[in-house]
């Protein structure tokens, strides 16, 4: 009930803190508009605002065009992301395991981290075709550094009182590790794997750029082939999108799994916690009270 | 009357005096030294004492007189170079269950609630009961913080951390407790306070506490016998009995009784304190 008030609450704050921003872009695009009008720029290279949002609204509404490509783009980010996230993540683990393991490995991951990842995209296409594959296999080999040097760094950092305080407890290595070191290193991981999503996208769309049949590079590339700017930049857009969408979803994510690091969440945490003790062992006392106390 | 020998005399006799005194002492040390790897830096020398179940000492002494080193040899965190040590008549050679430690952070896990801390030592050696939750929130209570016992540690002050770590330290159920400067990262008067609760908690549990400062007076304050220690190489160089009876109020520190046993610590440190 009060978490209810409190997030529409938050909601009028957030709207209220969006209006001068939306104003803001509410004033400059009659400016651009009048620019591109008076023939102050171009309008074969810049189109005016007017044409982008007509743009917007054929390849969106009328006709719809965008949506196979988005999914397309969308799906070759998620898988790709994945499959690096998953090795770089079972690398780092096993590198943080074990020290022979590390010493070979990291000798590789360097050269893959100076290697310009995008400048694999010839070869990765002549291994993967011209379909989904290649562009699936570009955003995984370049999403892995970030996510495996973050995982591996937040993994090694160890706070030495702390895991002195494990051996006195006469802690199993194990133990310590899954109870000490992994919850330890999940900040690291997500800022990892947050960098690791944005870059995953980077490398699908590169990859459709290069050679494809399907995707918003294609249809970007075909757009400006034809100097149909508008919908060039329509299509940008839809990147934009994307990308903002997989931010939200990691930032939600890590807004649950590492929710001692947000003040916020931490409290909203703090009070299911007391709900479930008391569910599962009996609570004499009311366990809302004490979190909101603690403030 | 403070002369620096008063107990490091028998420190070369034989096996049997170790046996001797381990019989009654809940922690008993015969010429315990521990030389760093390097062979150059002896972090302890000839240490040796026995501590009666229930007592309360406290180490005092300059930074590497060794008073950690002592700790941690005893938590068996670290091995000793030779010498005899035992604990309940057991030799020390790694963690054991009946010791149990305290830091000067209070090195709470930060994703668990205050009361998921304080069950940790017992997760880890086994599945956790209903009984085991029970007194869990009871130690809470015990140190003051039941009502926070589902927030997180950092949403608590650095003294409520530290007595999360206190309640984490007795659910151990260990019998000999092992503070290094607990209340060391705290203003004056929150120390004060935690030290005179302190105090009553551990009579309460009957445990056997060794307590680590720098602080002459704090030593005296809480301790049965104060532990003198020097540095290069670090060494017990008196130990000194407290008279004062308990329980204790802070007021007892302004006595002039009190401050004679200050001056006697302070003379046994030498002109440097």
């Amino acid at each position: 009930m009060s978490d209810r008030r409190s997030s529409s609450y938050a909601l009028a704050y957030w709207a209220l803190r969006a209006l001068p921003h939306l104003l803001l872009l509410l004033a400059l695009l009659p400016v651009w508009e009048l620019a591109v009008s008076t023939g102050f720029i171009t309008s074969i290279l810049v189109p005016p605002p007017s044409e982008i949002i007509a743009s917007i609204w054929e390849l969106y509404v009328l006709d719809g065009t965008i949506y196979p490509h988005f999914l397309i783009t969308l799906t070759e980010t998620v898988a790709g992301f994945a499959i690096g996230a998953a090795v770089a993540i079972t690398l780092a683990v096993c590198s943080a395991l074990s020290e022979t393991f590390k010493r070979y490995v990291s000798p590789y991951a360097i050269v893959l981290n100076v290697t310009p990842g995008i400048a694999l995209t010839p070869v990765v296409i002549a291994w993967f075709g011209y379909g989904m594959g290649s562009k699936v296999a570009l955003a995984a080999i370049i999403s892995f550094f970030p996510i495996f040097v973050n995982a591996l760094t937040g993994l090694l950092q160890v706070d030495r009182d702390s895991e002195e305080m494990f051996r006195s407890l006469g802690a199993s290595d194990r133990q310590a590790f899954l109870k000490l070191r992994v919850p330890a290193s999940l900040p690291l991981v997500f800022a990892g794997l947050k960098i690791g999503l944005t870059t995953a996208l980077i490398g699908a769309v590169v990859a459709e750029f290069a050679q494809a049949t399907a995707g918003v590079g294609v249809l970007m590339n075909r757009f400006s082939f034809q100097l149909d700017m508008g919908s060039s930049i329509a299509t940008l857009l839809s990147m934009t999108l994307i990308g903002l969408l997989l931010f939200y979803a990691m930032e939600f994510l890590d807004d649950r799994v590492v929710f001692w690091r947000r003040e916020g969440r931490r409290s909203v945490v703090s009070r299911a916690r007391a709900r479930r003790w008391a569910a599962k062992f009996g609570g004499h006392e009311s366990p809302e009270t004490e979190a909101a106390s603690s403030k | 009357m403070n002369m620096p020998t008063q107990n490091s005399g028998q420190a070369d006799t034989a096996d049997q005096a170790a046996d001797a005194g381990a019989k009654d002492a809940v922690v008993a040390a015969r010429g315990l030294s521990k030389t760093f790897a390097d062979g150059t830096v002896v972090a302890l020398e000839g240490a040796s004492f026995d501590i009666a179940p229930g007592s309360f000492v406290s180490l005092v002494g300059p930074s590497g007189c060794g008073k950690s080193t002592l700790l941690r040899l005893i938590a068996g965190l670290i091995d000793k170079s030779s010498g005899h040590l035992k604990v309940h008549g057991k030799p020390v050679d790694a963690p054991r269950t009946d010791v149990g430690m305290m830091f000067q952070r209070a090195t709470l896990l930060e994703w668990r609630t205050a009361i998921e801390n304080v069950l940790l030592p017992t997760e880890i050696k086994r599945s956790l009961t209903k009984e085991d939750r029970r007194n869990a929130a009871e130690l809470l209570r015990m140190v003051g913080l039941h009502d926070f016992r589902f927030s997180f540690p950092t949403q608590l002050s650095g003294g409520m951390q530290q007595r999360v770590a206190l309640a984490r330290l007795l659910q151990t159920g260990a019998d000999v407790l092992l503070l290094d400067e607990p209340f060391g990262a705290l203003d004056e008067f929150t120390r004060e306070r935690l030290n005179v609760e302190l105090m009553r908690i551990v009579a309460e549990v009957g445990a056997t506490t060794l307590f680590v400062t720098h602080n002459i007076a704090e030593a005296i304050f809480l301790a049965d016998q104060v532990f003198v220690m020097t540095p290069r190489p670090g060494r017990i160089a008196s130990i000194v009995e407290v008279p004062f009876e308990r329980p204790r109020s802070p007021s007892l520190q302004t006595s002039p009784e009190f401050n004679e046993v200050v001056a006697e610590v302070r003379d046994i440190l030498g002109e440097d304190h």
